[in-house]
């Protein structure tokens, strides 16, 4: 029996172990966002800021951090705008990448044409172009559209880079669906599209929770793509700013921890709210 | 061969249908056949046959490389399924797994635009029939084997369409609810009046559930007719062996002309069976050689009961066994005949046999069967 | 219903990369207003022979090893100590998963916050401790600055690898091992030689994703270290070429170069893990 309690006890301690791993970081960062910069620096280590204060969210948020706070940081309500910049674009790149990775996924999975092999293996072999030869290659074509710095350009572009590995993995779980309820659906009246919306469709629910899930992980953690695409506050988002409130010499730990934790709550959230989902698409679809 | 009548075009009606795939594979060979319009007509055949691809040519699910297909007089070989007023059963139900069964059987008629009260009334009623009418509010994933089939079949009922296609609705269910199943197919068949096909591999549902049964074999059709019709009169030699549970004995067997006595003799090793004069015409041409004998296991009986028994007989060894109870079965080896085919034979259960035992077994020689060695037709 | 995906494709990827590749052979500055000439490979010969290039590459090269390693090892010890059902395992996997979803910038920011000089974390831990007298500039050694970005690196991608362990783990029947302890079997004796070899197609897997990942490596280099030569990446390399040198002959070059290398090694870790599932 000692065997086993030694046992329980060990991974006892392991899963102790990766919560302080896993969560340490993150709350050493709200921490920090709420101290004083004299509390961050002084020497020896404050675990604990003597003095609460809630002045870098509201520097943030209420546009006043520019660049006295270090960094380069220089348009007044950067922060907020940057926020917005990420929801509105994780938002209908998300939704644009559903819309095609979904249908094409089903089309490629259920309907006979000529050339579906074909095209099927071509667009899913360029996802496995890395991303920073496909985004310098994109560079010029988007400067002559006129698309660079614009909500538009990022878009298109986190589109282009995802849509083959979603539709892949929306053709792989269609494939495994039964083929029969659709041929019902045909004969119960509908046309394929029909049979897509009512059968199909609901069948997938939990996937495509899943995948938006990740999808929106994704694009809202996307840093090189908007940081050689984005130049001013027009369209940067908040992973592009969050770099500027480092500074060259000194920096300002409590706003730039402020920052973060601001931009790390939307994607905790869905991690939190669709975590069941996210681990069953990612465990299984490797 | 079925030649359609265009009187009768209510029904389904085949016109030398064809299905090709792509790399050459011919799955339907120019079929013709009819449903007549309130007739529940059986394709049956092994697997691979095709029946399963031409039933799903009628629905619509399939595509037709050559021939024609109409439904009550409608052609509708080029519609897609939703335009062609078919209902279908599928072997694995095929339900819709996120409605409840309510919504299942009332989705086609939703999809028609019908008004919710006259949906709620037709399903009601199906429901009824079915014996639904307590889970109508349950998904299909609580619910029997048995009670997903009804389902599916309130599903199609509900619709009025102008023929039922059925695939295999039974291979999933055990024995039991089989029997059960067969019976209430039947019945809603008979209460609902339409043309209805139904696919079987298995013979026995074949016989039993058709007034007529088409014998499918790689693509072509080999038989249709009522179930009597094919276990009497088969044409050639796989209907013979397909058609009857034990399957029909076939051997080959010389015939040897008697001049002396006008006889004419089947010989089977150290045995000769009698050949009836009436069969004697269809046979001429093979005298002094090999056809394939036919003879059913249930032909079969014992050889005192005979009178000019010795061209009656057939000299064996009993190799084996089987009591069912209700009959025995004997396998039967043929004296003179080396490593002879078993010969399987029932017979009564009161008749004594002994494993390894020589026996005398009578033979009916007015059910003798003979086929053409060279293309199996049966020579008549 | 296809057609938006494939024209997606089609005008996104392909025709850039056309385009780009079309870049990487000629050469001139085109801001600068020269006209641009055809040199063939030369940008390529460049490259190749660039000391800088060389250092990234080497670099890269241990961000690679050291995080594989990492995540292999950590990875394999919290899909042990997760893979059984316990009270609360919910929760925890879904903290476990937090580090992998946050972006890896603000992974980068809030560990940065350990080594920084002035107010690091790190350095107040270590003077306390009084194991160091004065307040050490981690970031500016090599070697350091190399493991510090990988443990930040690793934090992120473990969540990722840990899950592909656990469901690897989970495909194990439970029969095998009580067969094995029927057969008299010690803990460790099961693992070497039941858990490990039954591991193998999630192994690889994992390893596949790990470097595939590790490869990339961009997001917490510019955080922790912006573009300093002592931790470029390949892909720190290709951007300071790219946009910071405003290079996109070369940059782009190195990075088609880079995509070539990429398809051979995947193309090989197909062949040598599509054998092993047999």
């Amino acid at each position: 029996m000692t065997r086993f309690r030694a046992a329980r006890f060990v991974r006892t301690v392991a899963i102790a172990a990766i919560i302080l791993w896993s969560l340490a970081p993150i709350a050493l960062g709200v921490v920090t966002s709420v101290s004083t910069q004299a509390d961050v620096r002084a020497i020896p280590l404050h675990w604990l800021p003597d003095h609460v204060t809630m002045d870098p969210y509201r520097g943030l948020l209420g546009g006043t951090a520019d660049i006295r706070a270090g960094g380069t940081v220089s348009e007044t309500g950067a922060f907020a705008q940057a926020m917005w910049n990420s929801a509105s674009i994780t938002l209908i790149s998300t939704l644009a990448i559903l819309c095609v990775a979904i249908s094409a996924g089903y089309a490629f999975a259920r309907l006979r044409f000529p050339g579906r092999n074909v095209l099927f293996w071509v667009v899913v072999a360029t996802a496995i172009i890395p991303v920073f030869t496909l985004v310098i290659a994109l560079f010029q074509l988007l400067a002559e559209a006129g698309l660079i710095d614009r909500k538009l350009g990022l878009v298109l572009v986190f589109v282009s880079t995802s849509t083959p590995l979603a539709m892949w993995l929306v053709h792989n779980h269609v494939k495994e669906l039964p083929t029969e309820p659709e041929e019902a659906a045909l004969l119960d009246g509908c046309t394929r599209w029909q049979a897509f919306w009512h059968v199909v469709l609901p069948q997938m629910r939990s996937s495509i929770a899943a995948l938006s899930a990740i999808l929106v992980l994704s694009v809202w953690g996307e840093f090189l793509i908007p940081l050689l695409l984005t130049s001013t506050s027009a369209s940067k988002p908040v992973a592009v700013l969050i770099p500027e409130y480092v500074g060259k010499y000194t920096t300002n730990y409590p706003l730039l921890a402020a920052a973060g934790v601001l931009a790390l709550l939307p994607p905790a959230v869905v991690a939190l709210v669709l975590n069941r989902h996210i681990r069953g698409m990612l465990s299984g679809s490797s | 061969m079925d030649r359609p009548n265009a009187a009768s075009t209510n029904g389904i009606v085949l016109e030398r249908v064809r299905k090709e795939f792509p790399g050459g594979i011919v799955a339907v060979r120019d079929i013709s056949l009819e449903v007549h319009p309130s007739e529940l007509l059986v394709l049956v055949g092994p697997s691979g046959c095709g029946k399963t691809t031409t039933l799903r040519m009628i629905a619509g699910l399939e595509a037709v490389t050559a021939g024609e297909i109409r439904i009550a007089g409608r052609l509708v070989t080029n519609l897609p399924p939703r335009h062609r007023n078919v209902a279908m059963i599928f072997q694995n139900y095929a339900l819709y797994a996120h409605m409840n069964v309510r919504a299942n059987m009332g989705f086609g008629l939703k999809m028609a635009g019908m008004p919710k009260r006259e949906i709620r009334a037709r399903v009601d009623q199906a429901a009824g029939i079915l014996g639904l009418t307590d889970l109508l509010d349950r998904k299909p994933r609580q619910l029997s084997g048995g009670q997903r089939q009804r389902v599916a079949m309130g599903r199609a009922i509900v619709r009025e369409p102008t023929a039922f296609l059925m695939d295999e609705p039974l291979s999933n269910l055990d024995a039991k609810l089989r029997l059960e199943m067969r019976a209430e197919i039947a019945t809603i068949h008979r209460r609902i009046g339409a043309p209805t096909l139904y696919v079987t591999h298995d013979q026995t549902e074949a016989m039993t559930m058709g007034d007529r049964v088409a014998i499918l074999r790689d693509g072509a059709l080999e038989q249709i007719g009522t179930p009597l019709e094919l276990y009497e009169q088969p044409a050639n030699v796989f209907v013979a062996e397909f058609i009857g549970s034990p399957g029909m004995n076939l051997l080959p067997a010389k015939l040897d002309i008697d001049t002396f006595d006008d006889a004419w003799y089947a010989r089977l090793g150290d045995s000769r069976l009698l050949i009836p004069p009436k069969a004697r015409a269809a046979l001429r041409p093979f005298a002094g050689h090999s056809v394939v004998l036919g003879l059913r296991p249930e032909d079969f009986m014992p050889s005192e009961h005979l009178r000019d028994s010795q061209s009656r007989i057939i000299q064996a060894t009993v190799t084996r066994t089987e009591s069912l109870g209700s009959e025995s079965l004997a396998y039967l080896s043929i004296n003179g005949i080396a490593n002879s085919q078993p010969l399987l034979a029932r017979l009564d259960r009161r008749t004594t046999i002994q494993k390894d035992t020589p026996i005398l077994i009578g033979v009916d020689i007015d059910r003798l069967y003979f086929f053409d060695p060279t293309n199996g037709t049966t020579l008549k | 219903m296809v057609a938006p995906a494939v024209i997606v494709t089609a005008a996104l990827v392909l025709y850039p990369l056309i385009a780009g590749f079309v870049t990487s052979l000629r050469s001139g500055d085109v801001a600068l207003g020269e006209q641009s000439r055809f040199v063939g490979l030369g940008n390529y010969g460049d490259v190749v022979s660039s000391s800088t290039v060389h250092e990234a590459v080497a670099h890269t090269l241990v961000y690679v090893v050291l995080a594989v390693t990492l995540e292999l090892a950590l990875g394999l010890i919290v899909a042990i100590a997760l893979h059984h059902v316990f009270p609360g395992r919910g929760i925890v996997l879904a903290i476990l998963i937090l580090p992998w979803a946050l972006p890896s910038v603000v992974s980068g920011v809030l560990w940065r916050r350990m080594f920084d000089p002035d107010s690091g974390l790190l350095n107040s831990v270590l003077m306390q401790l009084h194991l160091v007298s004065h307040p050490q500039v981690w970031l500016a050694s090599r070697t350091w600055a190399l493991a510090f970005i990988t443990l930040v690196h690793v934090w992120s991608v473990l969540p990722l690898v840990s899950l592909v362990l656990i469901a690897g783990l989970q495909n194990i029947p439970d029969d095998v091992y009580s067969a094995s302890a029927v057969d008299g079997a010690t803990p460790l004796r099961q693992f070497r030689h039941i858990t490990l070899p039954l591991l193998r197609p999630s192994i690889a897997v994992a390893l596949t994703i790990g470097t595939v990942w590790a490869i990339k490596i961009f997001d917490e280099i510019y955080v922790l270290n912006g573009t300093a030569l002592n931790t470029r990446s390949i892909v720190m390399e290709v951007y300071t070429t790219t946009f910071v040198n405003a290079d996109f002959p070369h940059g782009t070059a190195l990075a088609f170069l880079l995509t070539g290398i990429t398809a051979v090694l995947a193309a090989g870790y197909a062949l040598a893990f599509g054998r092993s599932r047999t």
